[in-house]
């Protein structure tokens, strides 16, 4: 008889040793739970699931309009430049040709300089980093400024109410700052 | 040993996965604070740490007009003398990367 042979396992060793297949059956098993959570988030970034989570309907901006949307039906996420709401976009058939930027604010913008974030992305799905001040009263509207090429700009508004009703909540539930 | 290095493997894998949300946008932002001397310091930056100088940075009055055309220092800070007349600052760096900080938002440090 070998020494090695004459020496029992540790406990420990003895259960791994006894169950070591089906623990890692078991961790095979694991992802399954995530796959729900993959594949709609999959399908969200590639756009088979629209153009965001939360469609807030049409907003008509001049001759134009587009079609807004909450990325993530949700609040705004934390970020180092303060919370920013994703929202996403697609501008109407007609006016993806002429329509050169599109931005995002909460508020009336004071001057095209002003106009808040912009949009990137193609026209039928772009996107935009909206930064929502803690201040925001819950009666805001989110206004949207197009630029055309032929050097018009349009304005448009919707209330933050209809375009992101999980960011009312949000700052309801921050409080009101002084 | 190899399930140790398929631990680390799997760590590694979980931390960058993580990590790769964070990284996605870096967005402006700007902080004006009011100094001694009746003086206003902003400084201004991205959200992914880096700083801007030579950015533009215009005190704009609230009739429009630019009061004090500036761009950020080598600190990516400006200092400048308080406007008598209503205005707001403008961190301008570039269309759609802009923060506005009105003169209510600016407190005394």
């Amino acid at each position: 008889m070998s020494k090695v042979a004459a020496v029992p396992p540790s406990p420990l060793r003895a259960f791994w040793l006894k169950w070591r297949f089906h623990i890692n059956v078991l961790l095979l098993l694991v992802p399954l739970g995530f796959m729900p959570k993959y594949f709609a988030d999959a399908a969200l970034f590639r756009g088979d699931a629209g153009i965001g989570e939360r469609v807030a309907g049409e907003v008509q901006v001049g001759p134009w309009s587009l079609t807004l949307a909450e990325f993530r039906n949700e609040g705004p996420s934390p970020d180092p430049a303060g919370p920013m709401k994703f929202f996403n976009a697609s501008l109407c058939d007609t006016c993806a040709n002429q329509v050169k930027a599109t931005y995002l604010r909460i508020g009336k913008p004071r001057s095209l300089r002003a106009a808040g974030v912009i949009f990137f992305g193609t026209p039928y799905r772009m996107g935009a980093a909206l930064p929502i001040p803690e201040r925001t009263p819950a009666d805001a509207e989110v206004w949207i400024t197009m630029e055309g090429w032929d050097g018009s700009m349009h304005q448009g508004s919707i209330p933050l109410s209809q375009a992101s009703p999980a960011t009312i909540a949000w700052l309801n539930k921050q409080g009101v700052k002084p | 040993m190899t399930l140790m290095r398929l631990t680390r493997a799997c760590g590694v894998l979980l931390l960058s996965a993580g990590f790769s949300t964070v990284a996605l946008a870096h967005n402006p932002m700007c902080e004006c604070k009011e100094i001694p001397g009746e003086q206003i310091q902003c400084k201004g930056g991205f959200s992914d740490g880096s700083g801007a100088p030579g950015v533009t940075l215009d005190v704009i009055g609230y009739d429009e007009t630019i009061l004090l055309p500036g761009k950020l220092g080598e600190d990516s800070t400006l200092t400048f003398k308080k406007p008598s007349a209503e205005f707001y600052v403008l961190f301008d760096a570039g269309p759609g990367h802009v923060v506005e900080i009105d003169q209510a938002d600016i407190q005394p440090q």
